[in-house]
């Protein structure tokens, strides 16, 4: 059978992934009311509910364990009032005919409060949470329920300190969960944009079309907006290659092609670099290339390929070091001495919570995401906790307090149909098949 | 015949576990005894979050049942006379001739 | 020509297959050459390259390997033409014909516009992207953006747009959880009466205080914090701020009451009108060991006070009165955990060797029930079965992690 795509266009389905295909589809989906059409038989309407629903909650569970999994039984708590029930010890209610004594409703009242109902029915998929890997997702660990899973199977999940390698664990009450901080960023974090994938994209559109599809990788290959932060001091070769270079005056051929790479990326990362600076640094990758294969040689000496190096970073230096010097004296010596005392002190302050959040944040290229870390696109209209979870998201940790439970008004499991299709599927398996 | 104190395999291939029986020396190993008195899990484990690398084994016993048994003249095997005096030598030990209702009740 | 090969050809065809065509052929023919048998499949080949050679030469190999899929019209017409006459020679007939049709490559006879480069749902797709997707792409305000999000109101907390009923909850800011932590971990507070305090659950509050725990052991190991993705993700949920000098709303209702499933059924319960049927009566009736509300809800201390208060106690002697019971309760608690712990204690006996420790756990070994195999008896009983291995019971996966 031919796979289908996760998420489609063309027969949408809601997924629990933070993906923009999925939020397209969940701002487009219309109410698909099910019980209220008359051609439906009450089979076909629990079958097409419980259909629509399973593809949101646990697609990677098969059906046979959900069935397993299932409980008719649905949690939910009432509000005590404690200063009613300080008033009073619930007699008035067995007065009367036994219900209570009758009060009329004011029908004259200019605005008469509707009842408000428990959704028991939205606590169909309610067992579903109590899942390691779907509680991961919930927590906004991970950006969609099979990413949670693959970082359980991956062991990067702990619960209550111990690895639980098993997404279908079932948390109790109290049960702390943490997942590693670096899979966290990784996952809510912008991808790496890849530079096989990015080539692609600007070469042809029908290619485009074919990877943008894909459905676990993000498919944001389309141009970023050039970012304008200032990471420059620090990203520049000068401050990250020559300290390297003074360190091991041999260089082999990883090395050189490291400080390639290095140039390349670059290059490719920084939009707003000047045209001078762009130059020279493809002129030092193009005469790196000769280097690498003197390296490559046997009866290569490593200090002759050395001194060639440094004299290549020198040149590449010389530029772009005593262009940033200049215009850093230009800042920080022209206005400082214009500038009163306060307004110092507060350039001081400003200039501190910078650093510190540059060591919080740093620029790091070793890393699996862009960095300086930003939040991944489309991110924020997925963005909620549920409140059966208490998270620190310093540490990537959460606390599985209770089960979800409904309340008057509410129901604590997020499902994003209503709740007469999760009447249909709560209907549907009532019976077991 | 001679009764004996001896341990009864049961658990799974390559996952043992024992019960403590008291049964007559000539009976198959498994086959019912005259009582449990209680049991031996082999496997050592450690704490849940002890990192110090120690194991420990955990053993079920009817302390006042054994004493009885060997009162009246059953025979620790080899294997449990190793255990037995481990466990003896720490606890105080009462007359094993008392009868079962002269000592004090415990609950399991 | 073509007619004369083609019962050879569609042999070697159907046997050989088409990559007697390719142009690595050369090779298998080489290899195959040994033999006699082998010589002779030589020989049919030599045929057969011969007659490919001869087609290739007057329309191209691809034609002859591998006719297309959907003949040009001028071929569908021949070969239409050749059906009616005589079916069997049609196909190799055809083939020469449609063979000369072929070589203008562009369709020229069709007059429908070439296929849009996207289809019309991915085209709606793009639409949004650019147009109302894109307020969703980065977060801009400090707000949560959902779905349901209109221009010019206020912060819409529905995630769902289907689904009403689910609305995204608030939680607590940093400074409220270093807040809470304070009170409990550095002032000494019970969990009880920061809980009632400031209105959070009971569990929230002893989660927030283990989970700031397990941070301040980060920070004092050096290990780096999610700093970033902690700031963008509390930017992007609705928050919940507590002020620490004056009274703030409940954050949560605190003194909820899990519906108890003895209390889901609708009663008949007669009952004289002079009487006063009271809570306490109804858990009786619904159950004989069901506890009223009064006992069974998390805070049964703050019923308490609001009575003492009801009663024209002062409300600051009422709440001290709640904070010393609240005290005692979980005094109560810790003294309860304890007594189990030391009770554990008392009945095992630990002897140390070289290599295990043997722990002695003393039990009542003629605990067995009236039939000597009851299933809380210990061991592994006598001709009961054990169904840790049947389909359904066994247990594959840990239930709980200690």
């Amino acid at each position: 059978m031919k796979p289908r795509r996760f998420h489609g266009l063309k027969r949408p389905k809601l997924r629990q992934s933070w993906n923009k295909y999925n939020l397209y589809n969940l701002a487009k989906t219309k109410d698909p009311r099910i019980a209220s059409q008359d051609q439906f038989t009450f089979f076909q309407q629990k079958w097409r509910a419980k259909g629509m629903l399973r593809t949101y909650h646990g697609e990677h569970i098969v059906e046979r364990k959900w069935e397993r999994m299932f409980s008719r039984r649905l949690l939910s708590v009432a509000n005590m009032d404690t200063r009613s029930m300080a008033r009073s010890d619930g007699s008035e209610l067995a007065a009367g005919r036994g219900s209570g004594r009758d009060q009329r409703p004011s029908w004259d009242r200019e605005r008469v409060e509707p009842r408000v109902m428990t959704p028991y029915m939205q606590m169909t998929f309610a067992p579903m949470e109590r899942r390691l890997d779907i509680a991961v997702f919930r927590a906004m660990f991970a950006s969609s329920a099979r990413q949670a899973r693959q970082f359980c199977v991956h062991g990067a999940v702990k619960v209550n300190g111990k690895v639980v390698p098993y997404p279908a664990y079932r948390l109790n009450p109290g049960d702390m969960f943490q997942v590693d901080p670096d899979r966290v960023l990784y996952a809510t974090g912008m991808p790496k944009s890849n530079s096989t994938k990015s080539k692609k994209s600007s070469s042809s559109a029908g290619e485009y079309e074919a990877t943008e599809e894909a459905p676990e990788e993000d498919a944001e290959t389309t141009t970023e907006e050039p970012q304008a932060e200032a990471a420059e001091a620090e990203q520049d070769p000068d401050t990250t290659d020559a300290p390297e270079l003074a360190a091991d005056l041999k260089p082999t051929r990883k090395q050189i092609q490291d400080l390639q790479a290095q140039a390349k990326s670059l290059l490719r990362e920084e939009p707003l670099m000047k045209v001078t600076h762009k130059r020279r640094l493809r002129t030092f990758i193009k005469n790196v290339k000769p280097l690498l294969s003197l390296a490559g040689l046997p009866n290569a000496s490593p200090t002759e390929i050395a001194d060639k190096l440094s004299t290549l970073v020198a040149e590449l230096d010389l530029g772009v070091g005593q262009d940033d010097k200049g215009s850093t004296e230009a800042v920080s010596s022209g206005p400082s001495a214009s500038l009163s005392e306060s307004e110092r002190k507060m350039l001081a302050q400003r200039m501190e919570e910078e650093m510190r959040e540059e060591e919080e944040n740093p620029h790091d290229p070793s890393k699996p995401y862009v960095t300086p870390w930003r939040p991944r696109n489309y991110m924020a209209p997925f963005a909620f906790i549920p409140q059966y979870l208490e998270v620190n998201q310093n540490i990537c940790s959460a606390v599985y307090l209770r089960h979800p439970v409904a309340r008057r008004g509410a129901a604590e499991v997020p499902t994003p149909y209503s709740s007469e299709v999760n009447q249909l599927a709560f209907n549907w398996y009532l019976r077991r098949r | 015949m001679v009764v004996k104190i001896r341990l009864a395999r049961f658990g799974r291939k390559n996952s043992p576990f024992y019960n403590i029986v008291v049964a007559h020396a000539r009976t198959a190993r498994n086959s019912k005894p005259l009582e449990v008195i209680g049991t031996y899990d082999p496997v050592p484990k450690p704490d849940p979050y002890d990192n110090s690398g120690r194991l420990h084994k955990d053993i079920k016993l009817d302390a006042i049942r054994a004493r009885y048994w060997i009162g009246v003249g059953a025979q620790p095997t080899d294997t449990l006379g190793i255990m037995e005096p481990k466990y003896r030598n720490t606890a105080p030990r009462t007359s094993p001739t008392l009868p079962r209702e002269a000592l004090p009740q415990q609950n399991p | 020509m073509a007619h004369c090969g083609s019962d050879l050809a569609e042999e070697s065809l159907e046997g050989a297959g088409r990559q007697i065509i390719n142009p690595r052929a050369d090779t298998n023919f080489a290899i195959l050459r040994k033999g006699t048998h082998a010589n002779k499949i030589h020989q049919h080949l030599e045929q057969f390259f011969n007659l490919t050679f001869h087609l290739a030469a007057l329309g191209g190999l691809r034609g002859v390997a591998m006719p297309p899929l959907i003949p040009s019209p001028a071929a569908a017409r021949s070969s239409s033409i050749i059906i009616r006459t005589s079916p069997g020679a049609a196909r190799w007939v055809a083939q020469p014909l449609q063979l000369q049709s072929q070589v203008p490559v562009v369709a020229s006879f069709s007059t429908t516009a070439s296929r849009p480069k996207f289809t019309k749902a991915r085209r709606l797709f793009r639409e949004w992207e650019k147009t109302t997707g894109r307020m969703f792409r980065r977060p801009t305000t400090g707000q949560p953006q959902y779905l349901t999000m209109r221009e010019g109101e206020d912060v819409s907390l529905q995630p769902f747009p289907l689904n009403p009923q689910f609305k995204s909850p608030k939680v607590l800011d940093e400074k409220a959880r270093e807040l809470i932590w304070g009170k409990v971990m550095r002032d000494g507070e019970t969990i009880k009466a920061v809980s009632a305090e400031f209105g959070v659950d009971i569990r929230r509050v002893a989660a927030i205080v283990r989970l700031k725990e397990v941070e301040k052991d980060w920070i004092a190991k050096n290990k780096p914090l999610a700093k970033p993705y902690a700031q963008a993700v509390l930017s992007m949920l609705p928050t919940f701020r507590i002020n620490p000098n004056q009274s703030n709303s409940p954050f949560e209702p605190i003194n909820e009451l899990h519906v108890h499933p003895y209390t889901m059924q609708q009663l008949f319960w007669p009952t004289a009108e002079s009487r006063r049927f009271t809570r306490e009566d109804a858990a009786k009736a619904f159950h004989p060991t069901l506890l009223s509300p009064d006992k069974r809800v998390p805070h049964p201390e703050l019923i308490e006070m609001e009575r003492e208060v009801a009663q024209d106690r002062p409300l600051w002697d009422a709440s001290e009165r709640f904070k010393q019971a609240v005290m005692e309760s979980e005094r109560k608690v810790a003294e309860k955990q304890v007594a189990k712990a030391v009770r554990e204690e008392k009945l095992t006996t630990r002897v140390n060797t070289n290599r295990f420790e043997f722990r002695f756990k003393q039990f009542n070994s003629e605990n067995v029930g009236p039939k000597g195999r009851s299933r809380s008896a210990v061991g592994w009983r006598y001709g009961a079965p054990y169904d840790d291995r049947s389909k359904g019971h066994q247990i594959k996966i840990p239930t709980s992690v200690p």
